[in-house]
């Protein structure tokens, strides 16, 4: 369960990303958070993950304060959250199996469950084949589905996605949201920020629309645009 | 820390060496580089410290005695000397003894002895080595009290001299090997730098899975330990070897010609291949540290 209460953000150089905003995603929910660029999607991201910090509000993830998390508390609220990224982010001189695995290795988890969980997910995502090859071989669409089994391994109860199909073409893109509708399927809370209009008309689910660092838009099977808007 | 997170440092640390062969070799260098000047430095401080103590160590005090006193009372007085702490031989020199030495000693020059016909007017002697030198002086204020003695006589001023300048030796070699530490350790983080800029995206991966700051520094750490050890071992080898043939070779050349030697291979060996391998893995593992920290903040 993902709660924002009234959080705002001013950066440095004195632009306003986030105006007292407040968001309550339950359990289990699919959403999508849309807007233009610079709108504050990703900065939502960063401060649930706390990789910044918020100016004043609060963020409840699983009931837990975020904003009063301690460094040293910071690794176990992400191990509770899955993030899947635009350009990947997977290791270059690492197998498929490698970059998955190596996010379990990262936790500590034993060799055991990692050989048992990695070919698991890998299935679940459909590169069982590739899990030698590596990222250089792989389309952009495998990448990204590598990608989403490492964010998926440790087993998150929240899939955090950034603009997951900016650098896939349409059909591509249908496949990773096939994959992220099964995940969501599953249990897991999934929020995900995009700019891909299709996809999210497609998919009829809850889309939040941010523009300037407010909420202005909140439906519950929305398309990217709002209804009364003209197109 | 568990096992398994030890092998996957090792693991990671092994696996990044490996991988950036050039930064890897780059890092070693500059390892070598700085672990080479302050072997040099340690050596030319171990020597003369070395050659001082072997000086100091010849230090001797001659006791002399009143005329005319009884063996009873020259044995009895050798027995007190010897209990006076700080004493460490006590060598009884007849007045007799005394004059052939110094007949030995003039050599050539010796015929003004003759110039005495057979009068002996040197005293009988205590020759008194000490166990510690700096305590000169309180051994010969304990000896002069003893009674029937004429004069203690010893280099008091250049013993003191000695001492100090010894002293200002040590002090300062500590203060400049820590200072060649700290800028060896300044290099060395700006070339791990390098490899860890190389890696930041493996770094913000990490963090983003949710390890720890610590999981997250140990493969590099791992990394900056292995280099430094690989540094100082090669180090330890081409020092130990050139000090070896050089001492070798000095020994042979200059025995007749100065009383003192270059420290022997064995006695310096072990010292300098243990500050080399402390130093080689402080600086690699604080230069990682330091180069790590600047990428942790995701």
């Amino acid at each position: 369960m993902i709660q924002l209460r009234n959080i705002s953000k001013k950066f440095a150089n004195g632009h306003v990303a986030l105006n007292n905003v407040s968001l309550d995603i339950e359990n289990g929910e699919f959403v999508f958070l849309v807007g233009t660029s610079g709108a504050g999607k990703s900065t939502i991201i960063k401060l649930m993950m706390k990789e910044l910090e918020l100016d004043s509000g609060m963020i409840l993830i699983n009931d837990k304060d975020v904003t009063k998390l301690k460094r040293s508390q910071v690794p176990h609220l992400r191990r509770s959250m899955g993030v899947v990224f635009q350009d990947f982010r997977l290791l270059q001189d690492k197998t498929v199996y490698e970059n998955v695995a190596f996010a379990m290795e990262v936790v500590e988890a034993s060799q055991k469950e990692i050989r048992r969980q990695v070919p698991m997910i890998l299935g679940m995502v459909g590169l069982s084949k590739k899990s030698k090859q590596y990222p250089h071989q792989l389309s952009g669409g495998e990448q990204q589905r590598v990608s989403i089994a490492r964010a998926m391994v440790n087993g998150p109860s929240i899939l955090v996605a950034d603009e997951p199909t900016g650098n896939l073409d349409p059909e591509m893109s249908w496949e990773i949201m096939k994959l992220f509708n099964e995940i969501n399927q599953r249990g897991t809370t999934i929020l995900m920020a995009t700019h891909d209009l299709h996809i999210v008309d497609r998919m009829k689910k809850r889309v939040v629309e941010i523009s300037d660092g407010n909420i202005i838009r909140d439906e519950k099977r929305g398309g990217y645009f709002s209804e009364n808007q003209n197109r | 820390m568990k096992i398994r997170t030890a092998k996957f440092f090792v693991k990671e640390g092994f696996g990044s060496l490996r991988k950036n062969k050039t930064m890897s070799a780059a890092s070693i260098s500059s390892v070598i580089a700085a672990l080479l000047v302050i072997a040099i430095f340690f050596i030319i401080v171990m020597n003369v410290d070395y050659a001082a103590s072997k000086l100091e160590s010849q230090i001797e005090m001659m006791v002399y005695l009143q005329d005319n006193l009884s063996e009873t009372i020259v044995s009895s007085m050798s027995k007190e000397l010897e209990t006076i702490s700080g004493v460490k031989d006590v060598q009884f020199i007849p007045k007799a003894q005394a004059l052939m030495d110094l007949n030995e000693k003039w050599g050539d020059n010796a015929y003004l002895l003759e110039g005495l016909e057979g009068e002996n007017p040197l005293p009988d002697s205590f020759k008194v080595t000490l166990t510690d030198p700096s305590k000169a002086n309180t051994v010969a204020l304990a000896i002069s009290s003893i009674s029937n003695i004429e004069r203690v006589v010893y280099g008091k001023e250049e013993l003191e001299k000695l001492l100090q300048a010894t002293y200002i030796l040590r002090v300062s070699s500590l203060v400049i090997i820590t200072i060649l530490v700290f800028i060896s350790v300044f290099i060395i983080s700006n070339t791990i730098k390098l490899t860890v800029y190389a890696r930041r995206k493996e770094i913000s991966i990490m963090k983003y899975v949710g390890g720890t700051d610590w999981f997250v520094r140990g493969p590099f750490i791992v990394e900056g330990m292995l280099l430094g050890l690989f540094g100082s071992f090669i180090t330890s080898l081409a020092v130990g070897i050139g000090y070896y043939y050089s001492s070798n070779l000095i020994k042979n050349q200059m025995i007749g010609l100065l009383s003192v030697t270059l420290m022997p291979f064995g006695e310096l060996i072990s010292s300098l291949v243990l500050l080399l391998g402390t130093v080689g893995l402080l600086i690699g593992i604080v230069g990682s540290f330091l180069s790590v920290r600047k990428f942790m903040k995701v």
